[in-house]
């Protein structure tokens, strides 16, 4: 059941068009990645859907409210990590969390989340004297203290160290297990494949790409079998076989590029012919290769 | 609300009241501690708004020539002049300096645009951090009127219009930081004008000049803002004159007009 559904959003900034008919559905219990660049339109879009910015035109709905005339209700279930949002500086994470728990009607328990997110040991420490890392994970914690039904997470963990990273996408997937749909807003590719159901790509204002991150990873970008270049091996005869679009020898090795089934298929004929690849190596095609081949980031490099 | 709506929205245990009043109650509460907290560890706002006027109340009260009656001063003692100038130098401090520096840094670090995304609305902790800068000046004023009284200088001999002229200078203060800090993008920029306008209103009360010396036109003029206004209503209730209307009316229209424009003009983000 789609619990967020948003068709053909547009926003303009003045003359500006920022979205340009945006649609997006997200379901119950699903974590959905928007991937995009910088300007491409991702955070306005999630801050359309959650209520904090006018939409210009399309609809939105979420659990069956329309942010543009329901954002007292909406804010009930939502829980929103927003970018460049800091605290006081000299509000200790202990108070953060108290206050922000005074809001909701059934809100998590604070210790539970100090501990999830590495912070017991600084629960009173002032928010101006937090590491970056410590003050995102605060940030985190603060979005997700009212049991939110939604989160909306922005550039989720921008400045955290791996480990951290880990931590975080581990306490995610819990939370998801548990009922909670997320929207994630990332552009750290990595993020998206760990922990993302689905992800849509936004480029210039639309979304130019959706569905899981392995199919639009598969999609984009075929795969790549190499082996070592030997004397014997025909490569005329591995050229034309059906799903292979190029075959090249770069550095002593042979490179083949075709489509989900070339690898199976290279390496077939290639026993035919009587040859035993040595070195061999199948690269499936990541998120990122499809995120660069999709966007104009890519096709500017 | 009735109690019987209360507890069948939440499917958990509800052990907290779910009623919009109770809630809004429930996050002011918890802004009020926090505010309360956050502005007794603003070092320059407890020492401008609260130590400074209060060490120089107590100095004056210190010294045994300020507290005798001047015919300069039309009999008043140095100390009972100066009063209603320290309680305006209070309570303009934390209006006019002290609210947009917090406002404008609240807005300028996405504090209030990050409560917007909460169900309790930035404007709770507004209304927190209003009355918490409201009950300081309270405080001190009421301070500032005290300490004079214990080393026998008496108190001021309207002491209800006093007070009255007091509250309405604190609101009236209030409302012109809030347009300072609605206005100017800056806090740091607001702040500093906060400071611009709050020495006018110390020139005004007479705090470099006494206004007994201020020729007729500048006492005019200075009446019409809230400096000079809060001067005179002071000033008449400590020398047990009856204080006329007009300042009062002064200082309201300022309120209002300050709290219109800040209300039409603030922006959360």
């Amino acid at each position: 059941m789609a619990l967020i559904t948003v068709s053909g959003l547009t926003k303009s900034y003045g003359a500006r068009a920022v979205l340009h008919g945006v649609d997006l559905t997200v379901d119950e219990g699903e974590i959905v990645g928007v991937l995009g660049a910088n300007g491409s339109g991702k955070t306005t879009a999630v801050e359309c859907i959650g209520g904090l910015r006018p939409r210009d035109g399309g609809t939105i709905n979420v659990a069956g409210m329309d942010p543009a005339t329901d954002p007292l209700a909406l804010r009930e279930i939502l829980g929103m990590q927003l970018q460049e949002c800091r605290l006081p500086n000299k509000m200790r994470v202990s108070e953060a969390l108290d206050l922000y728990a005074a809001f909701y009607a059934d809100p998590r328990p604070a210790g539970e989340l100090l501990e999830r997110f590495g912070l017991a040991a600084h629960a009173q420490q002032p928010f101006g004297k937090l590491s970056g890392g410590q003050q995102q994970r605060l940030s985190v914690a603060l979005a997700l203290i009212g049991r939110p039904r939604i989160a909306f997470l922005d550039e989720l963990t921008t400045g955290l160290d791996p480990a951290a990273r880990r931590d975080i996408w581990e306490y995610l997937r819990l939370l998801r297990d548990d009922g909670m749909t997320m929207i994630l807003v990332t552009h750290f590719m990595e993020e998206a494949a760990y922990l993302c159901d689905r992800v849509a790509i936004l480029e210039g204002g639309r979304v130019v790409a959706s569905g899981t991150p392995d199919a639009i990873a598969t999609a984009a970008g075929g795969q790549e079998t190499s082996f070592a270049a030997e004397d014997g091996i025909d490569l005329d005869a591995v050229g034309r076989i059906p799903g292979v679009t190029s075959v090249v020898v770069d550095r002593g090795r042979v490179v083949v590029h075709g489509d989900a089934d070339s690898p199976q298929a290279v390496l077939v004929a290639l026993d035919a012919q009587g040859v035993r690849t040595r070195q061999l190596r199948v690269t499936t095609p990541s998120l990122d290769d499809a995120y660069l081949a999709l966007t104009q980031e890519g096709a500017g490099r | 609300m009735t109690a019987t709506t209360t507890d069948t929205t939440t499917g958990t245990t509800a052990t907290r009241s779910t009623t919009p009043a109770a809630r809004f109650g429930r996050a002011f509460a918890a802004h009020l501690r926090s505010e309360s907290r956050l502005l007794g560890r603003d070092g320059a706002a407890l020492i401008f708004g609260a130590v400074l006027p209060l060490a120089a109340i107590i100095v004056m009260s210190a010294i045994p020539a300020a507290r005798e009656p001047q015919a300069d001063f039309g009999g008043l003692s140095v100390l009972r002049t100066y009063q209603p100038v320290i309680v305006l130098f209070a309570t303009s401090v934390l209006g006019l300096t002290i609210v947009p520096a917090i406002l404008g840094g609240y807005r300028q670090a996405g504090i209030l645009r990050r409560l917007r995304t909460t169900p309790a609305s930035p404007a709770t902790l507004l209304a927190a951090l209003f009355v918490v800068v409201f009950g300081v000046g309270l405080l001190v004023s009421a301070l500032i009127v005290a300490i004079p009284a214990l080393v026998g200088v008496g108190l001021p001999d309207h002491l209800g219009w006093f007070a009255l002229a007091g509250v309405l200078t604190l609101l009236a203060f209030l409302a012109l930081g809030t347009v300072l800090a609605a206005v100017v993008p800056s806090p740091q920029v607001a702040a500093g004008l906060g400071n611009v306008v709050a020495a006018l209103m110390w020139f005004s009360a007479g705090l470099w000049l006494p206004r007994q010396f201020f020729p007729d036109w500048l006492v005019t003029l200075t009446n019409l803002i809230p400096g000079g206004a809060a001067a005179t209503a002071m000033t008449d209730a400590t020398l047990g004159v009856q204080p006329s209307w007009q300042p009062f009316v002064v200082l309201v229209a300022w309120t209002v007009l300050g709290a219109l424009v800040a209300v039409r003009t603030f922006r959360w983000e």
